[in-house]
């Protein structure tokens, strides 16, 4: 047990790289050929976001019918990939938010990954409550507009406080992420050789000029937009549970969902994220940038949630028993011992069991073993949106109209289709944009601040 | 050189402190209009080049407000004012149920406006077409090196001074940044006429190409609103029978519900020997043969059965109703006429219910008796 | 031209005097000229003012023209088509009824056709006749789809050579066709007509007529299901054929002896209006009793109060042992019974019989003790496969207990059904071998299907000429030379009777929609040699004029008679019913015959929704889950559970059923209920001839049944093997063990049934409101003054015949969606029967709940949806907008009833590659109701198209709209009439008062929904007080 010395924070950039280097080594895959690695993995996700466009066209043809709802389970994999995604697109602005109030300099690193991340998880999720109708040309039906039957939506539907949420969720990401590309694009604008890079990057780098005069307000919008992006990841998900708290359906009607949704989003997201990192990482070697502290802490967090998660199941079940609500209590006895058994017991151990290894320096650090976990971790998190959907609906009040949920090979390949256009996107990103925010990490490596004076 | 105007002098140091120094000394100088540029925010250098706090919060905190205001006084305007429905039982105006959607409109114009109105509003950008722009001043800051700059309108500035003067801070290079031509244009390039035409132009191709797509390259309806519906609406073709008609003609001999066929086709003296006029001669029901026979039976027979027809001759007059025959003739008699039609005249059975015949039958009595009046009548 | 108001008036108000009437002459002036003057001169746009009226007018059309021009792809409307010369009883868009009746089956109902502009829409029950009182069975509501099924025949078709068919003209077959009649006359071969039991007075003239014409033709009419067991054993007893009409709603005590009168034995439908109508909640005291001691579990087992599994082939043992309980035991008086049968008896015992079949000793003696104790109040029915001495044994029970008190004295049923018996049918068959026969006509009968062992097939071939008349094509009709098609019933003409002194008359509500022919007018034109479309109804009114008519001695002219007679439909006289001699029973020998006993016997039983087959095509009666295993698609071999132990059988294993060396496979089904040993198979399925919906569904099981008797035997002996086949059995329901605590009796724990027995409720009115909590809401009620709709079902009456299910189907155009669809859970009846059982897997308690949308005050679905597509009227209504509906099945998930239906695919495009999307499919959708299409979500609108029709009505007579005003439709087809709907808030409403009364209760009160349909909690009349 060594002692920490926290008066000082250890750098979160390794080594002592010169400002130059990291312009260098961060925007290399930008002036690069792309290798064949990154060929054929864009080949492979193109593959799949093309089975997804099938998939999609068939449903889009003859109804959701392609698919495998029925009577009474009337959502299956489109909603459950929505929540799914939903809670991918967590992590980014959390990380970039949340770890920037808490002035947390080692999110620095991975903030614009994140966030990147965070914007295309959310397009897919986005993705799935268009389609889920089987008819998208009528998607403007959601959309509050003005009409010649001056027929407005139900503001009481938290289908429609989705549409809501996860659009501002969008933009607001969105809007996050590109402020804080401006000045690297106004430093890849000065780098660049090639006129027509040069052009594009001017373009989006909106003519920005480093001034001090400009930081100022920069910093303060950052300061502002962080302090909204963090509600609003936080409202995103209750907001999403809400479509099952809100509704009448034992199983759904329970008001622990809120945060117990919004911590299964984080676990997930940071799942998700540490996984990607430790690709790019690998692919890019940005190790010294993305260190091994930075994923051990993800690991921490991870671990962290996971609790809150099993937590949650736990109380669920407390609930329905304390309840002494009959309905509720069969519900949940069903999720355990019914048809859906098989399900219920990989999202308890996949959430709850296996996470415990990161209680473990060693396993923490290792980065064989995170990566299997949080990829364990994010198909127990695929499994809870399942259990909690279809199990519920499978089985509700009436014994004579209980079913059973079989997804179709379309709903499978609309889910294959979602990863394919997550990947295909995550793939273009990294070879346009830099992956790592360059002013950021300038400003946290050693001595980038003046040390008299210099206050935060 | 000379030619161009001067922009600035700017300076390059290496380190922070160096960069923190300068500003400092600048603004003891007494150096209005300058700026510090660095790759990243500088902690400190706020109060280095003694700048107020910004008031970027208040552009925020006004537009979220109102952003919250006008979702809530929407919603509330849909559900109470423009198009009051009865959902679930519950009142018009549902404040938890709008919440969500209030923060998140909030949430949504708040990010917005602040961003638009820093970039746009306060920044004045985009603007590609500073002086400072392609220098080896600006590729430098933007990568490694921090930049203090001294713009040439500056009431005290002199080149030759300030140059020295960044020297004396300890500016590794020193630069004089000019203008060029196009950074000196002041005309505003949205109103160059050539932008609009162009703008105008493509809208027109634009909305022409859509137009002409939608509607007439492949005109389709994924879904037809149910417009075409798989059902025989009244009077509406169909092509399943020969002869085209949705509407069938029943079967001779079947009889509806509520329906008796006239029994006496063809045979008048039997209707006039049988039919029974069982209808009284009450006021209403005389009101009804009046309308009834003003409607069917006047354009032929004139207003009171004259027989002075008000189709000028467009079509033969039939005789009186005033003459001695019809008069004799018994109500059974008309009515067969009514429901069976003579020579030219046609049947009016399906016009006419059989009360409504009756009553016309009522009606025309009373014009007989009202035409040919006798004195006793008006006593 | 401007007139004074005074003159105004003077026109509109009544004239009092001659005098002022005349005096309005400017008035009349006006009116003289039609037209105003310059009204015909031409119209010259230049020459008006500056804008004038016109001259705008005319500008503004002109425009418009021009806006039109410019947007020319907007969709075409279609044009409007009227009627040249509209006939005098159609109002457009006003429906038209016409009294007929429905010969589908033997009771022979009368029905009300429902038609729009001339074309037929939906049949209900013909409220004046006498027997079936307005209602009708679900096959008689889906012979609509019958008649415009795509694959009617539409022309005569002749077999080509290559025994392909070609089409023919009329004139060319008949031609034909009578030639060859006469052929066969003159070479003295037999003509043979196979037709089903004749109930037409007409038609057995027009039959003696054709015998008439040619000497040497033969009728043969068969039923598959007849009752000539009953019949023989009762005239053995009383010496006649005139089996009573019971009078049911009389009988305090009900034993059923495998007889399932609620859904297939008798006329049904007045036997469950009678039964039902002793099961008033407000005369507790007055319910009948019903045992049922049956074989395999049949709809009347489902509601009997008490139920015991019998095996049918020891119910003779059962009836003789009851026999002699009652008369040696007992002491009950016997006359008419001579000595032998008193020392037959003797060898028998029920407490031995009771021991030996392992009975509830009470539950029989219950039964003795009510059936002594109600003599002359209680009745035993058997069932029709009983052997004919079983029959006698019942007919001597009925005589002891007196029940013949409950024969209608007024009316007798008509024995028409022994005409042929199947030894006929035999001797038909070797005749054709042997080349005797000439000719034969299938007068729309499908022998080839129905007794396949009779091999049909081979000895047509040696037959002269064979005429299949049929409306559909058939497996007989495939082996005929000449095919005609004749008339849907919808079509025809005829007069039926099935009882002395009530003769229901049928007329045609559309004129053929193809180039077909009533059967009987073929047979006509043959006689006559000429056809005319009138003939025979022609031939019916004279025969009323001329022999009919006279014998009522009548005031009236007969035209009016006749017109009259048609109108309701029903002629009921006053005949001298036949007199019910003694009975008496001579002789021993009926005793004699002894049941050979088998371990397994297989029970052939007609269809629930298929009847014989004949009904095989139709795509509602298809999917029209039994009522019993809400299984749909398919027939199945019902095993019990512990033959299915025994066996290691599992549902849908294939099974394979022997029966003296036949052979079928079968899988099978197990039944909760169903007696051991025993395997029940519902016949009318495995059509391999006929349309695209019926071909090879389920199993024709038609091949075991046993012809060596005089009546076909459905009934035998058999030996079982399990195959390693599986099969798919689709359900409607999905099925939960009995046994396994985790789902047993959910539906009892969660009050969604809620039932008790007649004593608990006599000592307890409010027994059931004991455990109910009072919930409230947050926010405040919405306000609903005025009419307000609800619902309200009795349990104590329904018995789950699903005849409301079908109702709805036809008055909403509900599609079909076929065996996968309905797997997957994709049905779309509005309506559905929720069966429950509890209780033992052998001794299952069944309880049935019609469910459907309940309209409930805070419905969860409207909260839900996004864009308030689904939201309620100020009359209480829960209402779907269709064309706003988007498909995010959020109501449906979050609808705690699951009554809503999705539009998963576009049904009518998927089923079968578009069968009911084809013409003239569209002639039988309701003009009132919208037809949705894919993506839709929908459900029961509790017919919000006659509630504004009646509003309609309501506004034109300037009244307000009443409760009673409406009917919904599973109202008006609820035979039990357990259906009431109107208006809640109308204290004197029957609705209202079923609210408010103490067995009333909502399904599921606890999550505060406030349904709007109130269940009547079911009263089971047993003598303990649980049930």
């Amino acid at each position: 047990m060594r002692s920490i010395d926290y008066s000082i924070e250890p750098s979160v950039v390794e080594g002592k790289p010169t400002l130059a280097a990291i312009d260098d080594v961060v925007t290399r895959p930008l002036d690069t050929k792309p290798t064949t690695s990154w060929y054929v993995a864009i080949s492979i996700s193109g593959t799949m976001l093309l089975v997804g466009i099938i998939s999609l066209a068939v449903t889009f043809i003859f109804g959701v019918g392609a698919w495998g709802v029925n009577q009474p389970v009337g959502w299956g994999f489109d909603i459950v990939n929505f929540v799914f995604w939903v809670g991918i697109g967590h992590a980014g602005t959390l990380i970039s938010a949340i770890l920037f109030l808490l002035r947390q300099r080692w999110r620095t690193g991975i903030a614009r990954f994140a966030e990147a991340m965070t914007i295309f998880a959310v397009m897919c999720a986005g993705l799935f409550p268009l389609i889920h109708t089987g008819r998208p040309w009528l998607d403007g039906y959601l959309m509050p507009y003005p009409n010649q039957h001056s027929l407005w939506v139900n503001f009481t539907s938290p289908l429609l406080w989705d549409v809501f949420a996860v659009s501002t969720y969008f933009t607001v990401s969105l809007i996050f992420w590109y402020v804080g590309l401006i000045p690297d694009f106004a430093t890849l604008r000065d780098r660049a050789t090639s006129k027509i890079k040069k052009i594009i990057y001017s373009i989006f780098s909106l003519g920005w000029r480093h001034s001090n005069r400009h930081w100022q307000h920069y910093e303060m919008a950052y300061l502002i937009l962080a302090g909204f992006a963090t509600p609003l990841v936080l409202s995103v998900h209750t907001i999403v549970s809400f479509d099952f708290a809100v509704s009448v359906i034992p199983g759904w009607h329970t008001t622990i969902f809120p945060p117990y949704f919004v911590a299964g989003a984080v676990f997930s997201g940071f799942a998700m994220v540490q996984n990607m990192l430790i690709l790019i990482r690998k692919i890019f070697n940005l190790k010294h940038i993305i260190t091994l502290d930075h994923l051990e802490k993800m690991n921490k967090v991870m671990l962290t949630t996971g609790l809150m998660v099993g937590y949650a199941y736990a109380m669920e079940f407390f609930i329905a028993w304390y309840s002494g609500n009959a309905t509720e209590q069969f519900v949940f006895l069903n999720r355990a011992l019914g048809p859906y058994a098989w399900a219920y017991w990989i999202m308890v151990s996949c959430n709850v069991l296996i996470p415990q290894f990161f209680w473990f320096k060693k396993l923490r650090r290792s980065i064989v073993v995170m990566f299997i976990i949080g990829v364990l971790v994010n198909v127990g998190m695929w499994f809870e949106r399942f259990v909690i959907v279809v199990t519920s609906l499978s089985r509700d009040y009436l014994p004579s109209s209980w079913g059973h949920y079989i997804p179709s090979i379309f709903d499978i390949g609309i889910f294959i289709g979602s990863f394919g256009l997550f990947f295909t996107l995550l793939l273009l990103f990294i070879k346009t944009v830099p992956v790592v925010s360059l002013s950021e990490v300038k400003a946290v490596i050693d001595g980038a601040q003046p040390t008299h004076g210099g206050r935060h | 050189m000379n030619n161009k105007t001067l922009y600035s002098v700017s300076g390059l140091f290496n380190t922070p402190n160096e960069i923190i120094h300068a500003s400092e000394e600048t603004v003891n100088a007494g150096y209005k209009k300058f700026d510090v540029h660095s790759p990243y925010p500088l902690h400190g250098m706020n109060q280095a080049m003694n700048l107020k706090p910004s008031k970027l919060g208040f552009i925020t905190l006004i537009f979220g407000l109102s952003g919250a205001a006008f979702a809530l006084a929407f919603m509330w305007w849909v559900n109470v004012i423009e198009y009051p429905l009865v959902i679930g039982g519950k009142p018009l105006f549902q404040l938890p149920a709008f919440i969500p959607v209030t923060f998140e409109v909030t949430v949504l114009s708040a990010a917005i406006f602040t961003v638009v109105g820093m970039l746009f509003v306060m920044f004045k950008f985009p603007n590609n077409s500073h002086p400072l722009h392609d220098t080896d001043y600006m590729k430098k800051v933007s990568a490694d090196k921090y930049g203090l700059t001294i713009q040439s309108i500056d009431l005290q500035f002199d080149e030759n001074k300030v140059t020295s003067f960044l020297k004396s801070l300890g500016a590794s290079e020193v630069f004089s940044i000019h203008y060029d031509g196009e950074e000196l244009r002041t005309d505003n390039k949205i109103f160059n006429p050539k932008f609009i035409l162009f703008l105008i132009v493509t809208a027109a191709v634009v909305s022409g190409a859509t137009y002409f797509t939608l509607n007439k390259l492949l005109f389709m309806s994924p879904f037809n609103w149910m417009v075409e519906q798989d059902r025989v609406n009244p009077q509406s073709k169909n092509e399943f029978f020969a002869d085209g008609f949705g509407m069938r003609e029943p079967v001779e001999g079947a009889i509806s519900r509520g329906f008796t066929p006239y029994k006496f086709k063809g045979q008048p003296e039997n209707a006039a020997r049988y039919l029974i006029n069982s209808l009284p001669m009450t006021e209403i029901n005389l009101k009804i043969g009046k309308e009834k026979f003003e409607i069917f039976c006047s354009p032929c027979h004139g207003n009171f059965g004259k027989g002075d027809s008000r189709l000028k001759g467009q079509f033969p007059n039939p005789p009186t109703l005033h003459s001695e025959k019809v008069r004799t003739w018994s109500d059974g008699a008309i009515f067969h006429v009514i429901t069976d039609g003579q020579n030219v005249m046609p049947s009016h059975a399906q016009q006419i219910s059989i009360e409504e015949r009756w009553a016309v039958v009522n009606y025309i009595r009373v014009l007989q008796s009202a035409v040919n009046a006798k004195e006793s009548d008006l006593k | 031209m401007s007139k004074k108001p005074s003159e105004q008036n003077s026109v509109n108000s009544h004239w009092k005097s001659i005098g002022e009437y005349q005096d309005s002459s400017s008035i009349v002036e006006i009116k003289q000229n039609e037209f105003i003057n310059g009204a015909t001169d031409e119209f010259d746009v230049s020459e008006l003012p500056i804008l004038s009226r016109r001259k705008f007018l005319a500008l503004l059309s002109a425009s418009a023209a021009v806006t039109v021009t410019a947007c020319t792809d907007y969709r075409d409307k279609g044009e409007i088509v009227p009627y040249t010369n509209k006939p005098e009883e159609i109002t457009i868009g006003k429906a038209n009824y016409y009294a007929s009746t429905c010969n589908l089956c033997k009771q022979n109902c009368g029905i009300l056709v429902k038609t729009r502009e001339g074309r037929p829409i939906k049949i209900d029950g013909n409220p004046d006749h006498p027997v079936n009182k307005g209602k009708i069975c679900n096959k008689g509501q889906a012979n609509i789809l019958n008649l415009y099924d795509p694959e009617r025949l539409r022309h005569p078709i002749e077999k080509a050579t290559n025994s392909s068919f070609i089409e023919k003209n009329w004139e060319e077959v008949d031609k034909k066709i009578i030639e060859k009649l006469k052929q066969s006359v003159s070479a003295n071969k037999e003509i043979a007509l196979v037709a089903h039991t004749n109930y037409s007075p007409s038609a057995k003239k027009l039959f003696d007529g054709f015998v008439k014409v040619f000497p040497n033709a033969k009728i043969y009419t068969y039923e598959l299901f007849s009752e000539a067991n009953k019949l023989l054993a009762w005239q053995k007893c009383y010496g006649n054929l005139n089996l009573p009409v019971i009078r049911l709603n009389e009988a305090k005590i009900i034993l059923s002896l495998d007889s399932d009168f609620l859904a297939t034995d008798g006329s049904v439908i007045e036997n469950i209006r009678q039964f039902t109508q002793q099961r008033d909640i407000d005369s507790p005291n007055d319910f009948n009793r019903l045992y049922v001691i049956e074989g395999r579990m049949s709809l009347t087992g489902m509601n009997a109060d008490y139920r015991l599994r019998l095996r049918p082939d020891f119910q003779f043992e059962f009836a003789m042992s009851l026999l002699s309980e009652l008369v040696l035991n007992r002491g009950l008086r016997t006359n008419g019974i001579d000595s032998s049968v008193l020392s037959e008896l003797k060898k028998y015992s029920l407490i031995d019989f009771v021991k030996k079949h392992s009975f509830d000793p009470n539950s029989i003696n219950n039964l003795v003790g009510d059936l002594i104790a109600n003599q002359g109040k209680s009745i035993i029915l058997g069932g029709n496969s009983l052997s004919e001495q079983t029959h006698i044994v019942l007919n001597i029970l009925n005589d002891v207990l007196g029940s013949s008190k409950l024969y209608d004295e007024k009316s007798s049923q008509m024995s028409f059904q022994l005409e042929t018996s199947s030894n006929d049918i035999n001797g038909l068959v070797q005749k054709m071998g042997k080349g005797e026969v000439g000719a034969v006509i299938f007068y729309d009968t499908n022998p080839t299907y129905h007794f396949p062992s009779l091999d049909f097939a081979n000895q047509l071939k040696k037959v002269g000429i064979s005429i299949g008349l049929t409306e559909s094509k058939n497996e007989t009709s495939e082996l005929c030379h000449y095919v005609l098609p004749i008339n849907n019933l919808l079509e025809s003409w005829g007069d039926y009777q099935t009882r002395s002194g009530i003769i229901s008359l049928q007329q045609p509500v559309i004129s053929p929609i193809y180039k077909t022919r009533q059967k009987e007018s073929i047979l006509l034109t043959w006689l006559t040699g000429s056809f005319d479309e009138k003939n025979y109804h022609e031939f019916i009114r004279q025969r009323w004029e001329k022999e009919f008519y006279p014998s009522l001695k009548l005031l009236s002219d007969f035209t009016s008679f006749w017109y009259a007679s048609l109108h309701d439909g029903i002629v009921t006289v006053t005949e001298n019913k036949p007199q019910t001699n003694k009975l008496s029973i001579s002789s021993d020998s009926l005793f004699t015959r002894e049941v050979k006993q088998n371990n397994f016997y297989v029970h052939l039983v007609e269809g629930q929704n298929s009847s014989d087959g004949r009904f095989a095509n139709n795509g509602w009666l298809q999917e029209i889950p039994h009522p019993v295993s809400k299984i749909v698609w398919d027939n199945y071999a019902a095993v019990s559970p512990k033959t299915a132990k025994e066996f290691k059988l599992e549902d849908n294993d294939v099974i394979e059923i022997e029966s003296d060396d036949k052979k079928i496979s079968v899988p099978c089904f197990i039944q909760a209920g169903q007696s051991d040993g025993l395997i029940s198979i519902e016949l009318g399925y495995g059509r391999t001839v006929c349309g695209e919906v019926g071909k090879n569904v389920g199993v024709n099981a038609n091949a075991l049944i046993n012809f060596s008797d005089n009546s076909p035997i459905f009934y035998l002996p058999a030996s079982i093997s399990k195959t390693s086949r599986k099969y798919n059995l689709v359900t409607a329901q999905e099925h939960h063990a009995l046994d396994d605590e985790f789902v047993k009796d959910i539906h009892r724990k969660r009050k969604i049934i809620q039932e008790g027995t007649v004593q608990q409720y006599l000592n307890d009115p409010k027994f059931i409101q004991k455990e109910k909590h009072d919930v409230f809401s947050i926010t405040n009620e919405v306000e609903y003054n005025g009419l307000k709709w609800g619902m309200a079902i009795d349990l104590n009456k329904c018995i789950g015949c699903s005849g409301c299910v079908s109702a709805c189907i036809s008055e909403n155009n509900i599609p079909v969606v076929g065996k996968e669809q309905v797997e997957k859970g994709r049905e779309m009846h509005w309506m559905r029967i929720d069966r429950y059982y509890s209780g033992t897997l052998d001794e299952p308690i069944v309880s049935n709940q019609p469910m459907l949308c309940q309209h409930c005050d805070h419905a969860p679905c409207e909260n839900v949806c996004p864009v308030a597509a689904t939201n309620h009227s100020p009359d209480g209504l829960n209402q779907m907008a269709y064309n706003r509906c988007v498909g995010t099945r959020y109501c449906s998930n979050n609808c705690p009833y699951k009554v809503r239906r999705f539009n998963f695919l576009d049904f009518r495009e998927t089923f079968e590659e578009g069968y009911y999307s084809q013409q003239p499919i569209s002639l039988l959708n309701n003009p009132e109701v919208t037809v949705r299409s894919r993506g839709v979500m929908e459900k029961c609108t509790f017919c919000i198209q006659r509630i504004m029709e009646a509003r309609q009505i309501a506004v034109e007579e300037g009244r307000e709209l009443k409760g009673i005003d409406v009917m919904t439709a599973c109202q008006v087809a609820c035979p039990s009439l357990a259906i009431e709907f109107g208006d809640v808030n109308d204290p004197n409403s029957i609705v209202s008062m079923l609210r408010k009364h103490e067995l009333g209760y909502h399904v599921l009160e606890e999550i505060n929904v406030r349904p709007n349909v109130t269940y009547i909690a079911k009263l089971r009349n047993t003598h303990s007080e649980e049930v």
